[in-house]
């Protein structure tokens, strides 16, 4: 069999990116061995200049003094298991709503599609403000404040209320200090793609002789959709899913660059070095280690999943039935 | 989409539902008491309460303020210190502005260059145009507005951030200058002052480009695909076959079979479109809705997010009509269907 070009580059730089991130320990330790943290501080804390590359800290470091090469390392780490978990998230629960309605048809698919649609015409931006403005005003009420940190919301809770807290209270912080607002909201509203497609997808198969034989022979519902229907439907999502890894990335990415929320290293560097990118002179070179191996790493991971998501298109779908984009 | 709309605000309304009263009040603040000190904002909520059943069940709620967001009273934020009806009003015209020029730019360039790397594919410009295309799609959209202001702002000095320099800002805001539309580049214009729309372009130029790059790249890349899948059906080689000139089968034949697709895919990227507007004002400190953003998530501030939220919406369902429109008119047999009902 001929490998494409593509195919071959895609995989090379996935392992590339793979490797980084299993190896990370060893590429870049860590203070802290049992508990590691994606952020390294070398050096003081209340020095607020960037440092150009030196033996401590091989990319510099930028202002308050984070290894700048530490969090490129381990930020694949994150990157990938951030994009990974809420775009396989995201696919479950798009494939499951798209082709539980779309195989009963009838009212209940026309009322999910239309639920579908109304979260569709949802800009994640505002949802994401939405959802946060939700936690926090839920917080409030139970007793909490949110604080504002370094980069991003709502990251250090505390209980402030007088009195103390009750049962329920402590229960719902508890779990509030686990979940992460724009990991939910993001979720929330990124699933209708899935379900649009896999809907369009399963109404199709639906009428298809193979399905019919089996609906005569007796089959369950359960078993026609997750044993026949589905696995002939599932071949876009999985090219979905390969793109989307790299997109909710990028916009985490974007988010946590504009503040809104954390999580990515590569963009925390971004945001504390985004001061100091127009060095003296209005010279871009001056400062080039605050932005430029951040910018790199965020390409380079979008690039990667967008090229695999192509070649899967290639390999999994025939010709006719190859998704767009 | 009126349903929609319907259904979205009852839902954020119900959400807010879940809290005691006290979260609504703000919701029905129209701003025109003075709320400066604890009395007067107490004072201007036991005003709220008697007036506005905020006990009442769910529909009754919704409604009654359903009535006050047509009247315009959207609320009172105190972050923005106005009404967010007048504060959206204010604000507005800077991300129209940016939305429309966007949208313009990038909806005829996405299709002409899809429809010219499609026809001739596997070609230099074809190759060209996918490295560039895939590119544009992998690189984050605040990436591109940095590099873009890195490069046309700092090296090159030519298109500045933020709506408008700060000596031109002031003669805005002096009185001799007639607001029209809102929009710096009409007002311009209608004001005889030329040289404010220049300005005005100017400062739209790297907002403008960096959204349009984005949505360009998909918008291109599903014309480019849709072109070759109807390259390949029997009606093209028909068509050639009896004779017609390769021009009118390009532009009569294949371009308004592929008009339908084309239009469908760009309205369902509008969310991801007015999202990316919100980013790029950020970036570029152009003040527009995004001021929202700033203010509504510091301080949990209500009324200015469900304002932003529907604003948001109302924008996205827009676009979407105005492109299901344009396919309506564009394929006959949409256009019957619509006629026929």
């Amino acid at each position: 069999m001929k490998i494409r070009l593509q195919s071959f580059l895609a995989l090379l730089l996935l392992g590339f990116i793979l490797a980084v991130a299993i190896c990370a320990p060893i590429i870049s330790p860590s203070d802290d061995v049992e508990n590691p943290s994606s952020y390294k501080r070398v050096g003081s804390i209340i020095d607020r200049l960037p440092h150009p590359p030196n033996e401590n800290a091989l990319l510099g470091t930028v202002p308050a003094q984070w290894d700048v090469f530490h969090s490129l390392v381990w930020g694949t780490r994150d990157a990938l298991k951030f994009g990974l978990v809420v775009s396989l998230v995201v696919a479950t629960i798009g494939t499951l709503i798209g082709s539980i309605s779309g195989y009963f048809g009838g009212l209940l698919n026309s009322i999910a599609m239309g639920i579908t649609d109304g979260f569709l015409t949802f800009p994640v931006i505002a949802a994401i403000l939405f959802s946060t403005m939700f936690l926090a005003l839920l917080s409030n009420y139970v007793g909490i404040e949110l604080h504002l940190t370094d980069v991003g919301m709502l990251e250090q809770r505390e209980i402030v209320s007088e009195s103390v807290p009750s049962e329920l209270a402590l229960w719902i912080f508890n779990t509030l200090t686990k979940i992460n607002p724009f990991m939910v909201a993001l979720i929330l509203f990124s699933w209708m793609p899935y379900a649009r497609i896999v809907n369009a997808q399963i109404i199709r198969l639906k009428k298809t002789e193979f399905v019919l034989a089996s609906q005569i022979l007796g089959a369950r519902d359960s078993r026609l959709i997750f044993k026949h229907l589905l696995p002939n439907a599932i071949s876009p999502v999985i090219v979905l899913v390969a793109r989307d890894v790299g997109a909710m990335v990028a916009l985490q990415a974007t988010f946590v660059y504009i503040g809104l929320t954390s999580g990515s290293p590569w963009a925390a560097i971004l945001f504390w070095g985004r001061n100091w990118i127009i060095g003296p002179g209005g010279s871009l070179l001056n400062y080039w280690w605050l932005f430029v191996p951040a910018t790199f790493a965020l390409i380079l991971f979008g690039i990667i999943w967008n090229l695999l998501g192509d070649e899967l298109n290639v390999w999994l779908n025939p010709r006719e039935r190859r998704i767009a984009l | 989409m009126i349903a929609t709309l319907l259904v979205v605000t009852a839902t954020m309304y119900g959400a807010l539902m879940l809290f005691p009263t006290g979260a609504r009040i703000v919701l029905y603040m129209d701003g025109e008491q003075p709320l400066r000190t604890s009395e007067e904002w107490d004072a201007a909520a036991d005003i709220i309460l008697e007036k506005n059943d905020l006990e009442a069940p769910f529909l009754v709620q919704y409604f009654s303020w359903i009535q006050n967001l047509f009247k315009g009273n959207w609320g009172y934020s105190w972050m923005l210190g106005d009404n967010i009806f007048h504060a959206l009003l204010r604000y507005a015209p800077a991300t129209i502005e940016l939305t429309i020029y966007s949208l313009l730019l990038l909806i005829p360039l996405g299709m002409l260059s899809g429809m010219m790397a499609g026809l001739r594919k596997n070609s230099l410009f074809d190759w060209v145009f996918r490295i560039f295309a895939f590119t544009a799609t992998s690189v984050p959209l605040f990436i591109v507005v940095i590099i873009m202001l890195s490069i046309f702002y700092i090296s090159l000095h030519w298109f500045p951030p933020g709506r408008i320099g700060i000596s031109t800002d002031l003669f805005l805001k002096s009185g001799a200058f007639k607001t029209f539309t809102g929009l710096l580049t009409i007002d311009g214009l209608l004001n005889g002052r030329w040289d404010i729309s220049l300005e005005a372009f100017r400062h739209l130029a790297i907002p403008v480009f960096a959204l349009s790059l984005a949505h360009w790249a998909t918008l291109s890349r599903v014309t480019r695909a849709t072109v070759i899948d109807e390259l390949g059906k029997e009606y093209i080689v028909s068509a050639s076959a009896k004779g017609l000139p390769w021009r009118v089968v390009v532009w009569r034949h294949i371009f308004r079979n592929v008009l339908t697709p084309v239009l469908t895919n760009s309205a369902l990227s509008a969310t991801s479109l007015i999202s990316g507007v919100y980013i790029v004002e950020l970036i570029c400190n152009f003040r527009g809705i995004s001021n929202f953003i700033i203010f509504g998530l510091m301080e949990t501030d209500i009324p200015a997010v469900i304002g932003f939220s529907i604003y948001s919406i109302l924008s996205v369902l827009l676009i979407m009509f105005v492109l299901d429109l344009a396919q309506a008119i564009t394929d006959p047999r949409i256009r019957e269907e619509v006629m026929g009902r």
